[in-house]
């Protein structure tokens, strides 16, 4: 039985959470001030790939197009994934590149590595860009077969197929759960619900060594890591940054207030008098179907 | 490049156990409107193109031209029956660029055209990998989860589009997208490269479209169009990929069987735990289920492990990204307005704000607005409405 190799691509994003996320008065996001940190879409992609680890003694290698600040990103990566390898693709000239272009440069660094990916991981979509593009058109241009929202996958290595779950939420109908058999190699965008189930005694103990490991490994993280930049993946130039951007942003603007769709009559919070209207009021909406 | 390779607006039609999706016909109503102004403007006669893939689809079609579709393009095949990804993008790829199809959607446009002009897709869990993928195919630009499309004649000065020379790019759209704050509004361009040294088509200019946002036109059965019915082309290993089950489940977090909402946003932040357990009180007293605005979903606040796995979940968001309601009463609590969030919520019946700011946008979307802390102010509404229980029960 083959080795199976993983790779992961993950994002740099600003951390919303409390206490580290900062707004600007006019409540858009201050990123100066806000920290970066390994996205939590991301995150979950990297415990999809160490429940492969875990399960079949996979091959991990982790990627992703940013900054050199990236870097310690990537070792958080790796101690939650016990991760062989760690690419950081990193230029100048990625500087402005929108989905297309992101995705192009990921492809490269992606056919680079020095095996041949038999799943590729991604994130749901980014907390700051979300557009849950990158992931969907790497795997378009990498030629793999792109499965989305996915809550549950198993492989099995000698059919060389995998299995998946996939949550569609048809929004106004109902949620579909699919069952797909798909052959390898696929790239699983995971869905943000995946939990990795570990069983078996057997998995288990496999956990704690490689958990073991990841954090050895973390600690002299560089030594896994390789920072390249677009000629180094062999990237086309044409393809790539604002060169290979269809799009542009044009304007960036406040959203104007609309007009006022409802008339509010504004209350203190402090008047009890005017509370128990309210209430009488709330009352009254919740009753109608029962004095009909 | 000349601008008559590129003609028509073409819609990427989703449905579901033989109901076309809200948001398809509402990307229909949107590209009539655009493309008649369109038309008068440009004095042409450029179509809109519904895109129909699927199995045993063929009621479908006069539906989509009774809600203003000129064309539709109908692919009815056995491995159409439900979405494969790789298998609809070729699909939608080939239909994009097939000349035959263009001569019958308007035979004078026939001979130059190479791709549609304009392409939507739904934003949705299928139409966002879709377009994606589609587009990758294509090597064209796409905007995700746009509220607003505007065609224009624009004038551009860009380093790399046009070699820093102010050139016109005619019949543009503008795809408006909120950012995910809902407070900035940012205009995304598709543009052709027309620097000499470098030129490069970027067509379709394409863009997924938020469910909700635009007017679906009334459907009127004496309208006219075009049935196209194409027979697509497959490669045999991409039907290797198999749908091996298809379950429908509805969520664990019904709204539909409550009449009453209450929600939080990034308010109760002071005090994450007890704000959110005295909302839990309200709900009960109401007897409400529990929303949440997208920005909490992320997990922002350190919580015990039960509040944040029964309430800071996906499947409690109220707005875009989430689940759309219009209970009797909604009561936003810290929730300042965003429109991602609004665009959920906004057809309750009687909406109340418990906020401390009245500047907040929600001030604009209810019928009470409630200045003041919710600590201070939750418990004056929890006892009020055990007051007046009691009262009817008496």
């Amino acid at each position: 039985m083959d080795l199976i190799n993983i790779a992961v691509i993950v994002k740099l994003e600003p951390d919303f959470s409390e206490g580290n996320v900062s707004y600007n008065p006019d409540g858009t996001l201050n990123r100066a001030e806000t920290k970066n940190i390994l996205g939590p879409h991301s995150a979950i992609a990297v415990n999809a790939a160490f429940y492969a680890k875990v399960k079949h003694g996979a091959k991990i290698s982790i990627a992703t197009m940013g900054p050199p600040t990236a870097e310690s990103m990537l070792q958080q990566a790796q101690l939650m994934s016990d991760a062989d390898e760690l690419y950081l693709y990193s230029d100048r000239v990625f500087a402005g590149a929108d989905t297309l272009a992101t995705a192009e440069v990921l492809k490269s660094g992606i056919l680079k590595m020095q095996e041949k990916m038999d799943i590729v991981f991604s994130g749901h979509r980014a907390s700051d860009g979300e557009t849950g593009q990158t992931g969907p058109q790497t795997a378009w241009k990498l030629g793999m077969t792109f499965l989305g929202n996915v809550i549950d996958y198993e492989i099995d290595p000698a059919k060389r197929i995998v299995r998946v779950k996939r949550f569609v939420r048809l929004q106004g109908i109902y949620d579909v759960v699919e069952e797909m058999e798909v052959p390898l190699p696929v790239f699983i965008a995971i869905d943000p619900s995946y939990k990795p189930k570990f069983n078996t005694v057997s998995q288990r103990l496999a956990y704690e060594k490689y958990q073991k490991e990841a954090r050895v490994r973390s600690q002299n993280f560089k030594q896994y890591l390789k920072v390249l930049n677009a000629l180094q993946i062999g990237a086309d130039p044409k393809l790539i940054g604002i060169a290979g951007s269809p799009t542009i942003v044009y304007k960036v603007e406040r959203i104007p207030k609309g007009k006022a769709t409802r008339q509010a009559e504004v209350i203190d919070g402090q008047d009890k008098e005017q509370i128990r209207k309210v209430v009488a009021r709330i009352r009254q909406s919740l009753s109608t179907m029962v004095i009909k | 490049m000349t601008d008559g390779d590129y003609r028509h607006v073409y819609i990427i039609v989703e449905h579901e156990e033989g109901k076309i999706l809200q948001v398809s016909l509402e990307m229909i109503g949107e590209a009539r409107r655009m493309m008649d102004d369109f038309n008068k403007k440009y004095s042409s006669k450029e179509k809109v193109v519904a895109v129909l893939l699927g199995y045993n689809v063929k009621e479908l079609p006069n539906v989509l031209i009774q809600h203003g579709a000129d064309a539709v393009v109908c692919a009815d095949n056995p491995e159409l029956n439900h979405l494969r990804n790789t298998i609809y993008t070729k699909v939608i790829a080939q239909i994009a660029q097939d000349r035959e199809i263009a001569s019958k959607i308007e035979l004078e446009y026939a001979q130059q055209f190479k791709r549609p002009r304009y392409m939507f897709f739904g934003a949705d869990s299928i139409g966002r990998h879709l377009s994606a993928t589609v587009m990758a195919q294509l090597e064209s630009g796409l905007a995700s989860d746009i509220n607003k499309l505007v065609v224009a004649d624009l004038q551009i000065t860009h380093q790399n589009k046009t070699g820093g020379k102010p050139l016109t790019y005619e019949k543009t759209l503008e795809m408006y997208r909120p950012d995910f704050s809902g407070f900035l509004w940012t205009t995304i361009l598709c543009l052709d490269n027309k620097n000499p040294a470098m030129q490069k088509d970027y067509h379709p200019q394409a863009c997924s479209i938020i469910p909700g946002v635009f007017e679906v036109i009334h459907p009127d059965s004496t309208r006219q169009g075009t049935i196209i019915e194409y027979t697509p082309k497959f490669d045999e290993q991409d039907l290797r990929v198999k749908i091996i089950d298809r379950k429908i489940i509805k969520s664990e977090i019904d709204f539909d069987s409550h009449k009453a909402v209450v929600s939080f946003g990034r308010g109760v932040k002071d005090s994450p735990e007890q704000n959110i357990k005295l909302i839990e009180e309200l709900a009960s007293e109401l007897d409400a289920q529990i929303g949440i605005t997208l920005p909490l979903s992320k997990r922002p606040f350190s919580v015990s492990q039960t509040v944040d796995s029964t309430y800071l979940i996906p499947d409690r968001v109220i707005g875009i990204s989430g689940r759309k309601v219009s209970p009797k009463v909604y009561m936003a609590i810290g929730i300042s307005g965003a429109m991602q969030h609004i665009s959920g919520m906004r057809d309750s019946e009687f909406i109340v704000a418990i906020n401390p700011d009245e500047n907040a946008s929600i001030r604009d979307e209810c019928d009470v607005f409630v200045k003041g802390r919710m600590e201070d102010v939750i418990p004056i509404f929890i006892e009020e409405i055990r007051k007046q229980k009691q009262v009817v029960q008496a």
